[in-house]
């Protein structure tokens, strides 16, 4: 260890560098061969060679019936995370809202709805479907897996909604109420626009979540199923590339959507900041 | 002052929907699988007398023992790997690069993997790991072997390598998230007074940063117990983990099975989550500093 230390220094940063870049490749690497084995040609397999290109695998998709036809799944899917979004920034901005006014009890709450992060899907979904048949409730996509989901998307957008709370400028309400509005004008007209950011996010968590879900899902879904549920049924009958088209799909439709609310989020926060001025 | 007066009725009633929500969906649930697993009898009938022969049964049986320490022993490596991986990677974006370009797309190019569905990216390391798969066909290409290797699709090695790629973010999230709140006039102090970089990490950044990879390696710990998703797709039926286990007696109609596997498996991930709070304050997390 004779070597001067700046030169150690650009050599720790060589080698996390390289390891970075390793890992980056090794993240990416089967998300790109998935996007490029869904254009294989109709006699290729679901590895190399892919014995041409084609869009054989995507026209299976849209032509596909009854036993593998994905669209229906698709629509599911969306209609419930659609709906857990909205559940989830209703019922998470109430939490979090409440958490600033310290009832009593705030420490059980915020450690309970932590609680809905830490249990993993499996008991979650097992549990629910065993009470639901304790009860005698049949088991549906738009009802039983909706209350499911929304008990793992809901802690996620309490917690954004949380730390959105502990940083927005309160001195802003301060002055709406001491000019004289009352609590819930101030709240509707002053702070609720303040943290909209923070709501969009933590709705794109809950739409995203839903969305891939699939351990509570599948217990509690019934004979109607979602799109993980629909793809994972698929893997198990037969694997061709018409999963690899379906992943492609599903993949660039939540970067989509992603892509879509980061926007929104950027252009409101500059239109804020512009206000602030 | 704010929108909302300190302890009042407000506040209490505000937060009664998702309070009932939880305890209703997560929290009765559970309490409901533990009961489940005391059911003696055979029909499936709330007036089941109540016993510990379902857990005699698991605990006798050698080969459920065995995968209970599988399963141990495969999160415990994978928490190493994500761990060690996963700090790297944190400490190279956060305080190596200097371009706020760079900084952004390497912060991109790491998240966005995030927000695409687990079972997809599972399902894409399906074609890298068979037989034919891209490694075999590498390895033949660039001479390292003669013959395919079997090691990769339906083993235990292909499950821990796609797991490594879906789980290290999650161990190097917080860390990235704890290094960048570390107030660099700190570093400077001690680089002022004449400590090498290797104490400066050691005596200051790393024990500043512990509660976020204790929180990532609750993360991992977590998610890899119960990840039957990834060793379904990847391991096939022949590799299984105790969370696989649930779902084999539950499809098997063995519900009360399927319940004691649950509850050893709950029981593991509090232990480890207990473990991990006493060393955390999860609460003081985003707060403002």
């Amino acid at each position: 260890m004779s070597l001067h230390w700046k030169t150690r220094l650009s050599l720790t940063s060589w080698i996390l560098g390289t390891l970075t870049v390793i890992f980056l490749t090794y993240q990416w690497l089967p998300i790109f061969t998935l996007g490029l084995l869904s254009f294989a040609g109709p006699t290729g397999g679901t590895t190399f060679p892919m014995n041409g290109t084609s869009f054989h695998w995507y026209e299976e998709v849209w032509r596909a019936t009854v036993m593998n036809d994905f669209k229906p799944p698709l629509m599911r899917s969306t209609l419930l995370a659609a709906a857990c979004s909205l559940t989830t920034i209703v019922l998470s901005t109430m939490a979090a809202q409440a958490m600033r006014g310290q009832f009593r009890g705030n420490g059980w709450f915020f450690y309970l709805m932590l609680l809905g992060i830490m249990a993993p899907g499996i008991l979650v979904g097992f549990g629910f479907a065993i009470m639901m048949r304790i009860l005698g409730v049949e088991l549906a996509w738009d009802t039983t897996t909706f209350l499911v989901q929304v008990s793992w998307t809901l802690p996620f957008g309490f917690l954004t909604m949380l730390a959105v709370f502990n940083r927005f400028d309160k001195r802003v309400e301060e002055a709406a109420l001491t000019l004289g509005a009352s609590r819930i004008t101030t709240f509707r007209r002053i702070t609720l626009p303040l943290v909209l950011p923070g709501v969009i996010g933590a709705g794109l968590f809950g739409f995203s979540l839903s969305y891939d879900e699939y351990p509570r899902s599948m217990f509690t879904t019934g004979p109607d199923a979602t799109l993980p549920l629909a793809i994972m049924a698929q893997l198990d009958r037969q694997l061709t590339p018409e999963i690899y088209a379906i992943g492609t799909t599903t993949t660039l439709f939540s970067l989509i959507a992603v892509t879509l609310c980061t926007f929104a989020l950027w252009a409101m926060r500059r239109s804020t900041a512009l206000r602030r001025t | 002052m704010s929108t909302i007066r300190v302890r009042s009725a407000a506040s209490y009633w505000l937060a009664v929907p998702a309070a009932a929500w939880m305890l209703g969906v997560v929290v009765v649930p559970i309490v409901l699988l533990a009961w489940v697993s005391l059911w003696g009898g055979r029909a499936f009938s709330t007036a089941s007398p109540l016993t510990f022969d379902n857990y005699a049964k698991f605990f006798a049986n050698q080969t459920y023992l065995k995968l209970a320490l599988t399963t141990v022993g495969h999160t415990a490596t994978l928490m190493a790997v994500t761990g060690v991986l996963g700090y790297c990677v944190a400490y190279f974006l956060t305080m190596k690069v200097r371009s706020p370009f760079w900084r952004l797309a390497l912060f991109l190019a790491f998240i966005i993997p995030f927000w695409t569905s687990t079972l997809i990216r599972a399902i894409a390391w399906v074609p890298f790991l068979g037989v034919n798969g891209v490694i075999n066909q590498t390895l033949m290409f660039v001479g390292a072997t003669q013959s395919p290797i079997e090691a990769f699709l339906y083993s235990r090695t292909g499950i821990t390598m796609a797991q490594v790629s879906l789980y290290t973010m999650m161990a190097a999230g917080p860390v990235v998230y704890m290094l960048n709140s570390i107030a660099p006039q700190l570093r400077e102090a001690a680089m002022t007074l004449k400590a090498t970089p290797l104490v400066v990490f050691w005596r200051i950044v790393f024990p500043l940063t512990l509660p976020g990879v204790v929180i990532g390696q609750v993360l991992v710990f977590l998610n890899v117990m119960s990840d039957f998703a990834t060793v379904a797709t990847i391991g096939g039926n022949k590799h299984a983990l105790l969370s696989n286990l649930v779902l084999l007696f539950y499809e098997g109609s063995q519900i009360r099975a399927a319940s004691v596997v649950a509850v050893l498996l709950m029981i593991c991930m509090l232990i480890g989550v207990v473990i991990a709070l006493r060393v955390v304050d999860i609460r003081r997390l985003g707060a403002e500093r």
